[in-house]
């Protein structure tokens, strides 16, 4: 259940009530074979993380994100920055996600992080791996599940290059951050 | 074929969206399950202690594959409507790079930072926030790194036809390639959790053995569906891509000697007007000589009066690159054979846009004494050099 109120303590692994890997994997995988047989393509996240941002700053500054070269294809007279399947799909991801925590009795307020790890210095790395991330997704049209996953099960050259690259990055740059997890 | 449903036409926009929420609660659901809300659970990956990550991916992309394979094996699923994203060698290659640090530093890639807010973790919603900075971020800092963005293309561009083998030969060696890894990342973290004096993740011999196990049996099987007769039809995988009218007039007047034109209407409707150059097939035309006579080096663009639903077999047989042009003669006539209207709001990118369109429209309405693009139809010309069967994808 719920907190009262944030703990802010790093909380033990709760592994009792996890999928087996392969399992949870095979699940995975009939859900985005369902969603390549119903609709013809499949899963993303960061496509819609985007349009919310457009959107959001397309309320501040309408003019500066319309002249912008790159989100004109997301604002523009005819077009609903939110109208869009990929919005609808990861909507679905949080609710699914709220559900599933829910009834596993894993929903809590925490923040993960090493025993060795500040408040402050978690959030910092948490915001700058974001904002490494949304540039990166941009760049390469996709993100773990839009491109690694989907592209790789469509079997797409790029999809492929990109999830090696994926973990190439992840390796390169774990030593770094070593004490923020362990 | 009747599958995929939307591609055939089942439900509309309103309804996909509906189904987009559902197949999404089944995605963040299962990702929860995994463990993928709590960073540590996913970073463990990078430390080698637990190695989730690689084995929740490849099992959910093999189950996709061979279930794709298989199912278009027996004849359901036409894969020349499953969408490949396009391939752009290096934005994608060091947007990867980017990417896989970005994950470790924050801890979370963009679908488990959703669902790690659904589980009320905070340093999700933190990353969450930096993403959109960071998508912000990209579109600002657009201009500079335009052409990097847009190097390496090479369309959409799949493993199969890359190496010109049926999509269930590389299913099968992407099972074979995914029970390695499997069993290697099994020892790595033996030894790594070892190290760091944690407890190994086990699973146990009965679940290893029915997934493995399964995902063999399914690519077996979508192998031996190869040698069905309904098969055949499908086996080489085409994948046409889509082309918006706009981009296609733009081809047409720069490079009309890249393109050939086919018109998939009847001949009484063709014959009130067609787009310059076109030659007129329509789709139950048993006679495929026709494509097969036509030179692959050029890319076949297709159409019907509105959007094509599958590519009729005829067309199939084309040995080069083929793509249909997105909403058919409707949308042709819509955004070039119709006026376009002054926008609303000038922005730079919708005058520019406005122009361009203006000059499309006088161009093929003919208006200027433009000669339109004349595609020479000669298929006796080609019928000596046999186009390459199945390849091409």
């Amino acid at each position: 259940m719920l907190q009262a109120r944030p703990t802010f303590r790093s909380a033990p692994p709760a592994e009792r009530l996890l999928w087996n890997p392969y399992m949870a994997g095979v699940v995975i995988g009939l859900v985005l074979l369902a969603s390549f047989l119903v609709m013809g393509f499949g899963l993303g996240a960061s496509g819609a993380i985007t349009r919310l941002a457009v959107g959001a700053a397309h309320l501040v500054a309408p003019k500066t994100i319309e002249a912008n070269a790159y989100f004109a294809q997301y604002v523009g007279p005819g077009k609903h920055v939110l109208d869009d399947w990929l919005v609808f799909e990861v909507l679905g991801v949080f609710l699914g996600g709220v559900l599933g925590a829910y009834s596993a009795g894993r929903m809590r307020l925490a923040v993960e992080r090493g025993p060795n790890a500040s408040l402050r210095k978690r959030f910092a790395l948490a915001l700058a791996g974001g904002l490494l991330m949304g540039i990166a997704a941009r760049l390469a049209r996709g993100c773990t599940s839009g491109e690694a996953l989907t592209g790789g099960a469509a079997l797409s050259l790029g999809s492929w290059v990109f999830m090696m690259a994926v973990f190439t990055g992840g390796y390169l740059v774990a030593r770094l951050v070593r004490r923020q997890w362990r | 074929m009747t599958l995929p449903l939307f591609s055939h036409g089942a439900f509309g926009h309103a309804v996909g969206l509906l189904v987009g929420t559902l197949i999404g609660m089944g995605f963040g659901f299962a990702l929860e399950r995994a463990g993928f809300g709590r960073a540590r659970n996913l970073v463990a990956q990078f430390y080698l202690t637990d190695m989730r990550v690689l084995k929740v991916m490849f099992s959910a992309i093999v189950t996709s594959l061979v279930g794709m394979a298989l199912l278009s094996g027996i004849g359901l699923l036409d894969l020349s409507l499953i969408t490949v994203p396009e391939t752009f060698l290096w934005p994608q290659l060091v947007g990867g790079l980017i990417l896989g640090a970005g994950f470790v530093v924050s801890g979370y890639c963009p679908g488990t930072a959703v669902v790690a807010i659904g589980s009320g973790n905070l340093d999700g919603g933190v990353a969450l926030a930096g993403m959109l900075l960071g998508s912000l971020s990209f579109g600002f800092g657009f201009g500079p790194i335009e052409s990097f963005y847009r190097s390496g293309a090479m369309d959409r561009v799949r493993l199969s036809g890359l190496l010109g083998v049926p999509v269930s030969v590389i299913a099968a060696a992407v099972v074979a390639m995914a029970i390695g890894a499997f069993v290697g990342a099994e020892k790595v973290e033996r030894i790594f959790s070892a190290r760091a004096g944690e407890p190994a993740p086990a699973s146990s011999r009965r679940i290893r053995r029915g997934v493995f196990g399964g995902f063999a049996a399914v690519a077996t099987l979508s192998l031996v569906a190869l040698a069905l007769p309904v098969a055949k039809g499908s086996a080489p995988v085409r994948s046409a891509g889509r082309l918006d009218a706009v981009t296609l007039a733009r081809q047409l007047v720069e490079a009309p000697q890249n393109l050939w034109l086919l018109d998939l209407r009847p001949p009484e409707v063709a014959s009130r007007g067609t787009l310059p150059g076109a030659i007129v097939m329509p789709p139950e035309d048993t006679n495929t000589s026709i494509v097969e006579a036509l030179s692959p080096t050029r890319k076949l663009v297709v159409y019907g009066q509105s959007d094509l639903g599958a590519l009729p077999q005829g067309v199939e047989r084309f040995g080069g690159e083929i793509a249909v042009l997105a909403g058919g003669y409707d949308a042709w006539k819509a955004s070039i054979l119709t006026a376009p209207l002054p926008p609303a709001s000038p922005t730079p990118a919708l005058v520019a846009e406005f122009r361009l369109k203006t000059a499309l429209h006088s161009r093929f309405t003919g208006a200027a004494a433009a000669e339109p693009p004349k595609l020479e139809t000669r298929p006796a010309a080609y019928g000596a050099s046999t186009p390459p069967k199945g390849g091409g994808c």
